[in-house]
């Protein structure tokens, strides 16, 4: 038997509207140590790593480790059903069932629904990154790279991201211009340490993708105030927003070579 | 051709190992392209009676293109001579030609346009001229090739097996007991027929028949493969009942009631698994590193329109699609930054929908610290 519960369902409904364009279904892994999911996008070139640790909820109960397989776009229609305060709790019999049962109840406790959805069966993998030591981290308020990436998706597709200690500039090029936005570490004392955009770097790093994947990305902005970037020559950069006291949604996202 | 009744007995017992998808999903892959039976395709594709030589080049230079502007790396391999088993086969085919041939002639005498053109797809043959034009034309499209010394899917599930290519692009099923890791059908005509392409893993096979690469050679030439005769009366269902009890086909043979099932009079099996299991190939460490290099214009357009007789309009805007895709960055994908570990599946409940996995926990903390930083 698994059952967890959630005090707010709007949380699974935010980490849904940003992954659902992605990956149409993927493996919800649940273990004693909470819930997780890993999965590639048709085209393998971004990776969802999303933890949610089982401290964060309300109650947790998985005493054998299941595998949901489901289809995201049926789960994100069913958590719409779900009112922004409803408590979530998800419920799953171990082997026999092929559904998985969402509960939303009203703050009240005046209205409660209840919703199964047909598991599907999906390869089961598991990937591991190479451990890597970031050239830079950014670490920057989500809104800001959300409008950064919605201003340059106007110009152009692809997205020079070079980082360095006074600056992360971003560019795009396109057959109409071209544009730069720079973002510089906050200096004003006045910000609160966990609003300011912070960058370590180690060393000057440059790197292109693909704008609409970055833009895709940003849809996890209301998860977080604030998003980290870590990048280095060559490899995938990190997208990452934590999700408070309950873990994290990070996004892989592979370069563009010359 | 192939392996009868591979594709249907793996739809009914592996369904997940075949995968459906797009051609732009496979940019950035290495493909090795059996060029052999798409060089036949092209021909009975484009209509056989016209001039061959023609259509051929033409179905080669704008499909390539097509692969190339998808961002897809294609290598072609050639056949080399057919493996001496074979000759049965060939000569079988050679057979069918000829009575094709005799039919057409009736066909065009008192029979419909369709019929003809169907006898007329018969007789097509893939000639030698046409064979090394089409490495001339992909060596100066700057297109690697490699001459098989025997057959080409073997050469290819080579170079897949060793990870110099992602996939064998073939309509073959013997790719698969030949050892290729993954296999790509429909690569030529999936966009212009709006089939998607069909990709089939080797170890997903397997895992879903439940059986090692031997079991499956065995099971293949069960079957009935290019190489040997199959026994009479044995479909695809019986033979993948007898490869998984008795696990090799000399147990087979041994438990087979022979007044039933008489084996064929010429039945070398050891002798076509062994060349299914070690082909006549070029080792893939020996072969070049695989190059993309810039088209040679000049040389196109001298082979393609000056002697060819090809549209230089068509030829020039051609050259300048390969050029653009030569230059524009590439997309890299998360596979090559990221192992893929298969988790523990209990092979008892592998048809149930939830599946426990007892042993992961341990293996979940483990994966937990190679995602941390620093």
């Amino acid at each position: 038997m698994f059952e967890a519960r959630l005090l707010q369902a709007s949380l699974l409904k935010k980490i849904l509207e940003s992954i659902k364009d992605l990956v149409e279904s993927a493996n919800f892994d649940c273990s004693p140590e909470g819930i997780s999911l890993q999965a590639m996008d048709g085209t393998h070139v971004t990776l969802i790593n999303l933890v949610l640790r089982n401290e964060g909820f309300d109650t947790y109960n998985c005493d054998r480790s299941l595998s949901l397989g489901l289809s995201l776009v049926s789960l994100s229609k069913i958590l719409k059903c779900a009112g922004n305060d409803d408590t979530l709790t998800i419920k799953a019999r171990d082997n026999e069932s092929d559904t998985v049962t969402f509960v939303f109840e009203s703050p009240k406790n005046d209205r409660v629904s209840d919703f199964e959805i047909k598991l599907i069966d999906i390869k089961n993998e598991q990937y591991s990154i190479r451990k890597s030591d970031y050239s830079a981290v950014i670490k920057m308020p989500s809104a800001e790279l959300q409008r950064i990436c919605r201003d340059l998706s106007i110009i152009g597709e692809i997205v020079t991201i070079s980082a360095n200690k006074e600056g992360v500039k971003f560019s795009v090029s396109g057959d109409s211009g071209s544009g730069n936005i720079t973002i510089k570490p906050t200096s004003d004392s006045d910000v609160p340490a966990e609003q300011a955009t912070v960058i370590e770097s180690k060393e000057p790093v440059v790197l292109n993708f693909a704008l609409k994947f970055l833009s895709n990305f940003t849809k996890a902005t209301p998860l977080s105030p604030m998003v980290t970037l870590s990048m280095s020559e060559g490899i995938p950069v990190v997208v990452e927003y934590k999700i408070e006291d309950l873990g994290f949604l990070g996004f892989f996202l592979a370069p563009k070579i010359e | 051709m192939g392996i009868k009744k591979l594709t249907d007995l793996i739809e009914d017992n592996a369904p997940t190992s075949i995968k459906t998808n797009v051609l732009k999903n496979y940019f950035g892959r290495i493909i090795a392209i059996d060029a052999s039976t798409s060089l036949y395709q092209f021909l009975i594709a484009m209509n056989a009676d016209v001039s061959s030589a023609l259509t051929n080049q033409l179905g080669m230079f704008y499909r390539t293109i097509k692969l190339i502007s998808r961002g897809i790396k294609p290598v072609y391999v050639f056949d080399g001579s057919a493996p001496v088993l074979k000759s049965g086969e060939l000569a079988k085919r050679q057979a069918r030609r000829k009575e094709a041939k005799e039919n057409l002639k009736e066909a065009t005498e008192v029979g419909t346009t369709e019929e003809v053109q169907k006898f007329a797809k018969r007789i097509i043959t893939v000639t030698r001229k046409q064979n090394e034009d089409c490495i001339k034309l992909l060596t100066l499209m700057g297109v690697p090739i490699v001459k098989a010394p025997c057959e080409a899917e073997a050469q290819c599930a080579e170079i897949v097996k060793k990870g110099k290519a992602w996939a064998t692009g073939s309509e073959d099923m013997d790719s698969l007991t030949l050892g290729s890791t993954v296999l790509l059908r429909r690569l030529f005509f999936s966009e212009a027929k709006k089939m998607p392409i069909l990709e089939f893993e080797l170890q997903s096979v397997l895992d879903g028949l439940g059986l090692t690469q031997d079991e499956f050679i065995d099971l293949s030439i069960l079957l009935g493969c290019d190489y040997c005769d199959s026994i009479k009366g044995i479909g695809p269902k019986r033979a993948i009942e007898l490869v998984q009890k008795h696990k090799t086909m000399e147990e087979v043979i041994k438990h087979l009631d022979k007044s039933k099932y008489p084996l064929p009079e010429f039945f070398p099996f050891q002798e076509v698994r062994d060349l299914f299991k070690n082909p006549n190939v070029i080792p893939a460490d020996q072969l070049p590193i695989f190059q993309w290099k810039d088209p040679d214009v000049e040389g196109l357009n001298k082979f393609l329109v000056e002697e060819m007789g090809f549209s230089d309009v068509r030829v020039a805007q051609g050259i300048e699609k390969l050029k653009k895709f030569k230059n524009t960055s590439v997309q890299s994908r998360m596979d090559s930054f990221i192992t893929v570990i298969k988790k523990p599946e209990d092979p008892n409940d592998k048809k149930k929908k939830v599946t426990k996995t007892p042993s992961k926990p341990s293996a979940k903390t483990a994966k937990k610290s190679t995602f941390k930083r620093k």
